[in-house]
């Protein structure tokens, strides 16, 4: 019992501390993408707008990165805190990878962050570049490893066991694990989009209050531009992570995710309400004909959906979690692609900076991205359930003994600290919205905090 | 030489940077407790607000190091750790967004400017608490951490040792300060740093005394081979005390004003070789060693060349950083942005 309640507290703090921080990082990939067009547009064309654009947009950027570094370490330190025995058995290669994203990622993000915030006036324009690249490098890259390090629990790959201990063998299989390569795209590409939503409804709302038109008119112009391209292609790719991998490696999470217990309908599930204990549905809504076609791709609609009674009742992943997160990450999906379509056909007719639905439909869409990342990240992690590395070590067996009073003390300090962040974020980026990015004449950098050269003598200070 | 050896080197410049880098802005932090002045407090800040990240970047790296390259050893101490280890979280998260909102608002909130000194205050108490403990032994059985939540505390112990590392990063903070100030905010900073001269030699020698006592380690010096590095150590240590307490007092030292910084520098290599003496080969005393608590030699070479050669780099683009924001604080541009 005690047991239980451990691992359920250990589960619900990592889960909880991992879904703040993964929203930071979504924000800042995108926006430092967009920054670097920014700043790249304002090199060319010595366009005041675009530099304007770019200091504003770095405002939001630089405490949404605040926010991700210092999320980011509680992650860290969590792995060996509260799953010590996982930090034992999965240290040889999934420290490491994470090691690499340390030294690779995060280092050169905090190393230029510094000079994109504080150096304008210190630094050149190309040195001002450089480092908005850096920045946007360094966040690319540690997706780029933590996808590494969280895709080799989903399909390890190039190890051997040695006391219960994995040790790498080959590292080239440990990087390149059968779903790292389409999950690393799929969630890059959700960042993208993520942070285009974001942008794109902060401009649609000056749209809205008729504000700052030049700088909306861009902003909205180039992310929906992006988000035409980007979210055609993240269903593509979304597709290939549930046929190329989830079949293939994950099968009990094809199962949970797509609600059935017996491997007979062909239909597609809407709405289920599963009884785990009971192996079935109290209840279920479904559309036949779809699920063949969408899933096995049958459109004579005979080939039926594998169920989760397939799977032994002690290693089912629970199928609530699954079914609901495979849900809200598609159902929104939906509605982008219907929004970029609308988006694409007023800007045919010429009516995209004059359609006032539009705008406050876009408005109402900046959450959009971040409710698919976040649920299709519990969609990856519940349905890897029971286990930890998949296959081979379960959650389980990996806890920290500790005791549930600690943890649970540490849950709550987390839960309300991370409460009090998201409300001084939110606060924070609609007052910086509302403030905008102003209309005047631009005036010079803003004053360096430090002198560039020592003074000589005593002068009179203070 | 064993490879787990040489990955010790990176260990031990991860937390070498750390507690050299993190520790002066996180003492300025403490500093701003006892500075009434508005604008010097603002001073302070302005001298930890663009490089903290950087700074911090080398407790991920602690961490990062341990984990990948000494698991056994991670998988133990940070458990064993959990109540000196989750309040310097919830601190690290306190202070990021204290700075963030400092930083945004002209002016010096009073909200945020008492979390930022407050946090950086519990930073430093709960990594030296999580230290002494460290040092006088966890208990650990079969791969992992076996004693109570408390068991780190050592009757106390830890209590000593966190506040040392207060008095440590203290003295960093009023050396940074002394550096990158002048007149009345670098007098205080000389005033403040001879009382924690004085708190920190206490703390040390109490703190080295009592590891025999307090915990199941045991403080051999070991292997006549390691005397000379203990003996070495205390003599470092001990110099960089008195030359610290010596330049605060001098003002003569007061332009370029880096002798503090040197001070405290020798003060930070005397007590890691100190350590490293009387620990060495123990990583988690009082039984891990590093030999056994070390990863596979497959994934230690890996991670050390790849290490090896970004190490230099990162070196680089942080000395940069530095180089970019050098001289001293000026108050009057300061006022107009303010």
């Amino acid at each position: 019992m005690s047991h239980d309640t451990l691992l359920d507290l250990s589960r619900w703090q990592w889960a909880l501390t991992a879904a703040f921080h993964i929203t930071f990082p979504a924000v800042t990939v995108g926006t430092s993408v967009f920054l670097v067009v920014c700043y790249a547009m304002y090199m060319r064309t010595d366009d005041e707008v675009w530099l304007r654009m770019f200091r504003f947009w770095r405002r939001i950027f630089g405490v949404g990165f605040t926010l991700g570094v210092v999320s980011g370490i509680v992650l860290t330190f969590q792995f060996g805190l509260n799953w010590g025995s996982f930090a034992h058995d999965v240290g040889p290669i999934v420290g490491v990878a994470i090691l690499m994203e340390v030294v690779m990622a995060f280092f050169l993000e905090a190393g230029f962050l510094g000079l994109l915030i504080y150096g304008e006036g210190r630094i050149s324009r190309r040195m001002m570049m450089f480092s908005a690249c850096m920045v946007s490098l360094g966040t690319m890259l540690s997706v780029t490893w933590i996808l590494v390090a969280n895709s080799w629990m989903q399909t390890p790959a190039g190890y051997k066991r040695v006391n219960g201990q994995f040790q790498p063998v080959d590292w080239l299989h440990v990087i390149f694990n059968p779903s790292f390569g389409i999950r690393f795209i799929h969630m890059l590409i959700g960042a993208l989009v993520a942070a285009g939503w974001l942008i794109c409804g902060i401009s649609a709302w000056y749209f809205v209050k008729r504000r700052h038109l030049p700088i909306a008119r861009r902003g909205l112009s180039v992310t929906l531009g992006v988000l035409s391209i980007l979210v055609p292609l993240q269903i593509y790719v979304g597709d290939s992570v549930a046929g190329g991998y989830v079949a293939k490696y994950k099968l009990p999470q094809l199962e949970a995710m797509e609600g059935n217990w017996n491997s007979a309908n062909t239909g597609e599930n809407v709405i289920v309400i599963p009884n785990q204990d009971a192996a079935k549905n109290e209840w279920q809504v479904t559309i036949p004909w779809l699920g063949s076609a969408l899933g096995a791709k049958d459109w004579s609609g005979h080939t039926a959906t594998p169920g989760l009674k397939l799977t032994p009742q002690s290693v089912r992943p629970m199928m609530l979690p699954t079914f609901y997160g495979f849900r809200a990450m598609w159902w929104p999906t939906v509605l982008m692609i219907a929004v970029v379509l609308a988006g694409i056909a007023l800007r045919l007719r010429g009516r995209l900076y004059s359609a006032r639905w539009f705008h406050k439909l876009l408005v109402g869409l900046v959450p959009i991205g971040f409710v698919a990342i976040w649920a299709g990240w519990v969609l990856a992690e519940t349905g890897r359930q029971p286990w930890l590395v998949y296959g081979q070590l379960l959650t389980a067996d990996a806890v920290s003994p500790l005791k549930p009073w600690s943890v649970l003390t540490s849950l709550t300090g987390f839960v309300l600290l991370y409460l009090a962040l998201l409300g001084t974020y939110v606060w924070y980026v609609v007052r910086a919205v509302r403030e905008g990015p102003g209309d005047g004449p631009l005036a010079e950098p803003p004053a360096p905090p430090l002198r560039s050269e020592p003074r000589p003598g005593l002068a009179p200070v203070g | 030489m064993h490879l787990s050896d040489g990955w010790m080197i990176f260990v031990i410049l991860a937390f070498t940077m750390y507690i050299v880098l993190d520790g002066y802005d996180l003492g300025i932090g403490v500093l701003t407790l006892f500075e009434r002045d508005e604008r010097r407090r603002r001073d302070m800040f302005g001298l930890v607000a663009w490089l903290w990240d950087g700074n911090e970047s080398w407790l991920v790296l602690i961490a990062l190091t341990l984990w990948a390259g000494m698991p056994l050893a991670a998988g133990i101490a940070l458990p064993a750790l959990y109540i000196a280890l989750v309040p310097m979280l919830w601190s690290l998260i306190a202070r990021g967004v204290s700075l963030v909102m400092i930083d945004q608002r002209a002016g010096w909130p009073p909200l945020s400017g008492r979390v930022f000194a407050i946090s950086s205050l519990l930073v430093g108490f709960c990594q030296g608490a999580a230290f002494g403990g460290l040092v006088a032994g966890l208990s650990a059985h079969g791969g992992s951490f076996a004693g109570g939540p408390f068991e780190f505390l050592h009757h106390g112990y830890a209590v000593l040792t966190g506040v040392t590392a207060v008095a440590l990063y203290v003295l960093a903070g009023c050396a940074w300060v002394y550096l990158k100030s002048d007149g009345e905010t670098q007098l205080r900073a000389a005033r403040v740093g001879r009382v924690a001269v004085v708190l920190l030699a206490a703390g040390t020698a109490a703190s080295w005394l009592l590891v025999p006592v307090a915990g199941s380690t045991t403080l051999d010096p070991g292997a006549a081979a390691r005397l000379p590095v203990c003996i070495a150590g205390t003599a470092v240590l001990a110099a960089g005390l008195v030359f610290a307490l010596r330049s605060f007092s001098d003002p003569r030292a007061r332009r370029p004003g880096r002798a503090p910084v040197f001070a405290t520098l020798a003060v930070y290599a005397g007590g890691l070789l100190l350590a490293g003496g009387l620990l060495y080969p123990r990583l988690v005393p009082p039984d891990i060693t590093v030999h056994a608590a070390a990863s596979p030699h497959t994934a230690l070479l890996f991670m050390t060349i790849a290490t090896g050669a970004l190490i230099p780099l990162i070196l680089t683009y942080q000395a940069y950083g530095y180089w970019v924001f050098r001289g001293k604080v000026d108050l009057k541009q300061e006022a107009t942005t303010a």
